[in-house]
């Protein structure tokens, strides 16, 4: 059974649509890489998969739960579902160990001593374990987002959104989210990535996804994309990113 | 022209009293606007249906109202109303609770609204829920938010109760004209009265300035 299914899935911001007819199959441990050019809808489908966004029509399922059933409420899949920001989001009034602390305690229900361990493992797995008390705005961007991503596997979630997570960094910064990104798709972690990193696309992703005007245009193999743009738009598109 | 401050020292007792008469009605006036103005500005920031109107109607009345009619409403015109009669040092609580909880509402409101609301968003992808979100993190970023407004009404609140003189509540500016009629020196008892106000606010002033510095880490 496949980890995330939509069908049909459209989203409309009052008038205007912003997805139109998304089919979309995610299996368990594909790594999935979204491009398109800004406004063609890929942030708005990641937030519609994690149902930070309500959807118009359609259907969604992550895990086997369909959005709208008995017993299916948005938190119900947003446990489910990790998602890591472009601009990081760290809670500022907490240090880094407290912001991966909040899941598990208010989500998973661990004790403080339970959580603060799962805490520590995370943040020595992004290597971040001795900044552990120090707040968001005594990190470098790099760092806050390594927090992010190690705050959001703490609910032990079963798929990884990122919004263009190393979009608002420095390129010299860059490096280090992806890295960490790259070491969890060894691991088998499923992801869904929003990204104008063609390298990064190139060298983790199974699939890649060109979106267009709300659409899904292309789908295949990155290599096989790359070297082969099946259409104008999409050498157009490449063209521009790797300027 | 001389001060005469033995007429300073022999008012000095019932200046006290009206002192500490103000000291009490404030507290009451802003502790309960603080309870009015956090509940009604939680329901202005989300929006709550139907009732946020309510909440809309209760600021438009009390902003576009000057507190002395505030005050004159509850304490003469709710007894012919509704049958209700307060004593005068009740209803200066009341009418200082429900206009400072008015102002309290949208310093409230507008904290909550000024919190990005990435945040709230990063809150709700963990698996979060919306009352987790706000005591979680919203909560602590907005009351932050509010200290140096918070503040500013709460001085303005001390100095409107002034003026509850109208209905004959024995506060401090109500015994300063009562002891200028006794002792036809106006010079000697406002510059006391005065001296009384300034200390009071200052400590406001200065307890708030206070709790802001603690609360300095964002």
């Amino acid at each position: 059974m496949s980890l995330i299914a939509c069908s049909k899935l459209t989203k409309h911001f009052g008038d205007t649509p912003v997805l139109r007819d998304i089919d979309l199959v995610v299996e368990a441990g594909e790594v999935v890489v979204i491009v398109g050019a800004s406004g063609s809808g890929k942030s708005t489908l990641l937030r519609c998969i994690n149902v930070l966004e309500p959807i118009t029509s359609g259907t969604l399922e992550v895990d086997g739960k369909r959005l709208g059933e008995r017993g299916t409420s948005p938190r119900a899949i947003r446990r489910e579902t990790g998602m890591v920001f472009q601009q990081f989001n760290l809670f500022p009034h907490m240090t880094a160990r407290e912001n991966v602390m909040l899941g598990p305690r208010k989500v998973r229900r661990q004790g403080r001593a339970e959580a603060r361990a799962t805490a520590d493992r995370l943040l020595q797995r992004v290597g971040l374990l001795e900044w552990a008390d120090q707040r968001p705005s005594q990190l470098s961007g790099g760092q806050q987002q390594r927090v992010a991503i190690a705050r959001a596997l703490a609910v032990n979630p079963k798929v990884m959104l990122f919004d263009e997570p190393t979009s608002a960094l420095d390129p010299e910064l860059r490096g280090e989210v992806l890295q960490v990104m790259q070491d969890l798709a060894a691991e088998g972690m499923t992801m869904i990535i929003v990204t104008h990193e063609m390298r990064f696309a190139e060298a983790a992703a199974h699939r890649l996804i060109f979106m267009d005007d709300g659409r899904i245009v292309h789908e295949g193999h990155p290599g096989t994309l790359f070297a082969n743009p099946p259409s104008e738009r999409f050498s157009d598109f490449l063209g521009h990113v790797k300027t | 022209m001389d001060f005469r401050w033995d007429v300073v020292w022999t008012a000095m007792p019932q200046m006290v009293e009206g002192a500490q008469l103000t000291a009490q009605i404030t507290l009451l006036g802003i502790g309960g606007g603080m309870v009015i103005g956090t509940l009604c500005g939680l329901i202005m920031a989300f929006r709550l249906p139907v009732i946020h109107w309510l909440v809309f109607a209760y600021i438009s009345v009390i902003r576009g109202t000057p507190i002395v009619v505030q005050a004159m409403f509850i304490y003469f015109a709710l007894p012919m109303a509704a049958d209700i009669a307060l004593s005068g040092f009740v209803a200066a609580s009341l009418t200082l609770a429900l206009n400072a909880g008015a102002y309290i509402t949208e310093i409230v409101r507008g904290a909550v609204q000024s919190i990005d609301r990435g945040l709230t968003d990063a809150g709700l992808a963990l698996g979060l829920s919306y009352p987790q979100v706000l005591v979680s993190i919203v909560g602590p970023l907005a009351f932050r938010r509010t200290i140096p407004p918070l503040g500013n009404q709460f001085i303005i609140s001390l100095k409107d109760s002034a003026l509850f003189l109208v209905i004959g509540v024995a506060e401090l500016a109500q015994q300063g004209e009562q002891l200028t009629a006794q002792t036809g020196r106006a010079l000697e008892i406002w510059t006391a009265v005065a001296v009384f106000y300034l200390a009071m606010t200052f400590s406001l002033a200065v307890i708030m300035r206070l709790i802001e510095r603690r609360m300095t880490i964002l």
